[in-house]
């Protein structure tokens, strides 16, 4: 499939970008509708009309700033990527650290490593449980074919191949 | 937090020498507060930021009658002693009951925590991993003459594709053989020279003396026409 045949990682900043953009814009939409509607005068009109105004104003701002977030993460993603040569998770790890501390850039060094620390336990905690969820899924299925024989490449003979 | 609060410190330190006169009525009781959080900065400061608050008291009638702070708060700790008394068993239990279920939330939140840190630790540091196992072929491969001839100098290595893309996942077993435990590892490498793919397998075994992993062999497909096969290392 053609989707597959590509290199995923150039394509995948626009795609982390965007989904980033979408799950705080929807989360904060959820949000300010309720902040927006207790925070209104009395009667539904007045009310709804609240709700619909905060949405309006705050939600695009938090999209934004995930957007920013999780667009810039993908960028130090990618260039380590291309970097190390291998995909890990410590590539994630540091993005995460440096997405933090670039965008703490503004409140001087002690700020930008206290950001980065966060930044790289939120990626650290996220791959833990990426991790986890992998290997629960994978102990689901049945195991393979029995294995107990040596690959056939290193003796003439054919190989059936294992798949998890 | 820290800095913000220091730089609004300067800020109102700022306005307070430059014009009395521009101040606003509200920002009379901001540079109360801050005369009380900037005990760190030289003396003079503090008192003109008194008199400048006591100058707007005047000029803008009295707003906040010019009660100096220390006043209202012995007022209002007299008041919550007299108030505490009246607090009855059942709202003690209730309190209690309340915070006993935020503790157990928290006990909780540290438990989740505490294991995802745990099995970030073991993928990452421990040297039975498939990670680290996964690395240490790559760099075996990276330093093979003939990987190096097939593929090219800089070789990028890359386990399962997930549905996003990320392809951090490389597929292992594990299995127990004659009483030791066996891993095999799956990856792919991909060379400078275009279209060049290979599958790498690794197998290693436990060695049960030193508690590592040991590699068995180490083979790379190449996925030319016709199929190639490079041995690094065969132990068996």
């Amino acid at each position: 499939m053609e989707e597959y045949a590509r290199e995923p990682c150039p394509w995948r900043i626009v795609d982390d970008c965007g989904g980033a953009f979408t799950m705080g814009a929807i989360g904060g939409g959820i949000f300010q509708a309720i902040k927006g509607f207790r925070n209104s005068p009395v009667g539904v009109n007045h009310r709804l009309r609240g709700s619909l105004t905060a949405i309006k104003t705050r939600a695009p701002q938090l999209g934004g700033s995930f957007a920013v977030w999780g667009g810039l993460f993908s960028m130090i993603d990618c260039s380590m990527v291309r970097m190390r040569g291998k995909e890990d998770p410590w590539n994630s790890i540091t993005s995460g650290a440096l997405t933090g501390a670039i965008l703490a850039a503004r409140n001087g060094p002690v700020a930008m490593v206290g950001s980065a620390a966060m930044g790289g336990i939120l990626l650290a905690l996220i791959e833990g449980a990426g991790i986890l969820l992998t290997r629960f899924a994978s102990t689901q299925f049945p195991n393979g074919p029995q294995l107990s024989e040596d690959p056939a490449q290193l003796q003439p003979a054919p190989f059936s191949d294992y798949r998890q | 937090l820290p800095a913000s609060l220091g730089r609004g410190c300067l800020g109102r330190w700022l306005l307070g020498t430059r014009g009395w006169a521009l101040l606003g009525t509200g920002t009379g009781i901001g540079s109360g507060s801050c005369s009380c959080s900037c005990r760190r900065w030289p003396h003079q400061p503090p008192l003109l930021l008194r008199a400048a608050r006591q100058s707007i008291g005047t000029q803008a009638g009295g707003l906040k009658s010019a009660k100096p702070g220390g006043d209202s708060k012995d007022v209002s700790v007299q008041r919550a002693l007299n108030e505490e008394t009246l607090v009855s068993a059942a709202q003690k239990v209730k309190e209690a009951g309340r915070d006993f279920t935020y503790f157990i939330v928290v006990l909780v939140g540290i438990g989740v925590t505490g294991g995802l840190f745990y099995v970030i630790f073991k993928e990452l540091f421990s040297s039975s991993s498939p990670n680290k196992i996964y690395g240490d072929a790559l760099e075996k491969c990276r330093s093979h003459p003939e990987i190096i001839g097939v593929f090219g100098d800089s070789i990028k290595g890359y386990g399962e594709a997930t549905r996003r893309g990320r392809r951090q996942h490389v597929s292992h077993i594990e299995y127990i053989k004659d009483g030791l435990k066996h891993m095999r590892l799956k990856f792919y490498i991909e060379g400078t020279e275009s279209g060049k793919q290979g599958t790498v397998h690794v197998e290693v075994k436990e060695n049960l003396e030193t508690g590592r992993f040991e590699v068995r062999y180490i083979i790379v497909d190449v996925e030319t026409y016709p199929r190639r096969t490079i041995v690094i290392e065969d132990n068996r």
